[in-house]
Parts: structure tokens; C-alpha cells; sequence
């Protein structure tokens, strides 16, 4: 029998943004983004789901150590909590910062400090009703 | 048309436990650094949620993969002996493995999928969700 383990802890931060394309007109950004559009912006706590998948370690019973998992997602994070993401985050100068590309963007960031044998699955919730998912595998 | 349709059930059980992290082996600065807090030395406890999904065909004749009484019993069964427990100290699995959160869940695995196989035919246990805490949980699953 051929069996997976994954190990998944979640991570809160908050920030602000705008949903803004400089690709469509003003009343296009309107049509598309509605209230996201919003002059000032506006901000949500977000809410980081990351699955972790391999073997657990026979020594420590653990697939990654929690330590080095927490360090890698908060140094992440800090580069977000309490920000601006379009004007105090540089990835996001050229993006917009829809769920979907904060999604890509925390992968991303992850990948180089976890690796991409282990990084597994994340699922970021935006609000209690939308979640945005990215991974090797999405969970059934 | 659904004839062989297969639907997959998750129910959730809890259970309340203790549990030490230690290394017999390592120096107590190395469980320190390794292991954080959880290696206090009388253990501490977490009241954990476990969800069991079993997958397999509708029973023609009950609608049901699997009479939730019979699987009620076969998990609280296996659970009487986690509930209330140390897990390093009263049970048996965890003398040479660390009770760590996945650790748990793949015991959980082998006990609850070898209590179905006997007992179920056709519906098979497809995946464990072990939460340790509302912000922590791992799953064991097949492929």
C-alpha cells in the first residue's frame, strides 16, 4: 500500500491592496474589479494555508522541522503583514495583487527557501468565502 | 447511470491526549533545539479532531457506503485507547517513534484501515486529517 503524508499549518497576515490594471481604462477597472477597485484601496486578513508532503523523518517523527517551516513562511509573510502590496512590494509594482498572483507570489518566495521536492500545497483565503489554491497536487 | 459512481463519506471524531517530544538519544540541547516546547518533561495535551474519509460505491440497497454506526464503532474502538491517554507512556506505538502530529496520523491509519478491510468489502479508507490545533493538521493518504 502506497501511502502520502503531508503536514499543513496556517499562517495569518494583513495587507492592503487595490485591484487595478493599468492595462484597461479607468471605467474598464471599474467594470472588472468593482469595489476592489477602489481609489484608496482597502485590506483583508489573509490567511495562508501550507501543506508540506514527504516522508516523515524516522529520527524526529516529523516531515519538516516546524522551526525551519516558520522561519521560511514568516520571513515571507513579514515581506506582507501590514503592508500596501502594490505600493510597498515591489513584485506586485507590475501585477496585480489579486488573490490568485499573492498565491503565485508566496510560492514562489517559498520554493526558494523550502524546495520544491516539499512544498506541496498552499490555499490562501481572502475572506470566509474566497480561497485561492496553487500546488503539485490539489487536495480532493 | 451512477451504477459504480464512487462517493467518499468524511466523518470527525476527537479526542483529547498528551504527548512528549524526546529523543533518548540526543542531548537535551538537541531536543531543545530540535523540539521547542514540546519537549517539557511531563508531556502537555492538545484536544485533537480527526477526520476519517472512507471512499467506495452506494450501497444499492441502504444508500450508503458504509453504516456510519459500524463506523462509529470500529474508530471509537481504536480511539478508547488515545482519549485521555499519554500517548508516549500508555500506548504502545510510540516507544520508538515520537508522537509528533504525523506520526499519530499514520498510526491512526494502519489501526482504522486494518479494522475496515475485515469489515467493510468494497468501501476502503482513503485519507486521515489529524488536527492538532486549529492551525496545524497532517493527512495520511493513498494514492
Amino acid at each position: 500500500m502506497n501511502l502520502n503524508y503531508s503536514f499543513s499549518r496556517i499562517y495569518t497576515f494583513s495587507a492592503a491592496h487595490r485591484l487595478h490594471s493599468p492595462k484597461l481604462s479607468d471605467d474598464k477597472n471599474i467594470e472588472v474589479y468593482d469595489k476592489c477597485n477602489n481609489l484608496y484601496g482597502h485590506g483583508h486578513n489573509y490567511s495562508a494555508e501550507i501543506t508540506i508532503k514527504g516522508e516523515p523523518d524516522p529520527e524526529t517523527g516529523m516531515i519538516i522541522s516546524m522551526t525551519v517551516l516558520d522561519d521560511a513562511v514568516n520571513e515571507v509573510i513579514k515581506q506582507l503583514d501590514f503592508k500596501h502590496l502594490d505600493n510597498e512590494v515591489s513584485w506586485f509594482s507590475d501585477k496585480v495583487s489579486s488573490g490568485e498572483n499573492i498565491v503565485r507570489y508566496l510560492w514562489q518566495e517559498l520554493e526558494k527557501r523550502i524546495g520544491s521536492e516539499k512544498l506541496f500545497h498552499i490555499k490562501l483565503d481572502e475572506t470566509n468565502n474566497n480561497s485561492f489554491e496553487t500546488g503539485r497536487k490539489l487536495n480532493e | 447511470m451512477y451504477k459504480n459512481q464512487r462517493i467518499t463519506l468524511t466523518r470527525k471524531f476527537e479526542f483529547s491526549a498528551s504527548h512528549r517530544y524526546w529523543k533518548k538519544d540526543w542531548s537535551e540541547e538537541r531536543n531543545n533545539e530540535v523540539f521547542g516546547p514540546c519537549t517539557s518533561p511531563y508531556g502537555h495535551g492538545h484536544n485533537y479532531d480527526l477526520y476519517v474519509t472512507l471512499t467506495g460505491p452506494v450501497d444499492r440497497n441502504t444508500g450508503m457506503i458504509i453504516n456510519l454506526t459500524q463506523l462509529k464503532s470500529i474508530v471509537n474502538d481504536i480511539l478508547k485507547d488515545f482519549d485521555h491517554k499519554f500517548l508516549n507512556m500508555d500506548t504502545p506505538y510510540f516507544q520508538e517513534r515520537i508522537p509528533t502530529t504525523e506520526n499519530i496520523a499514520a498510526v491512526l491509519f494502519n489501526l482504522i484501515d486494518g479494522k475496515l478491510s475485515t469489515n467493510t468489502g468494497q468501501v476502503k479508507l482513503s485519507r486521515i486529517r489529524l488536527y492538532e490545533m486549529q492551525n496545524l493538521y497532517a493527512d495520511v493518504w493513498r494514492d
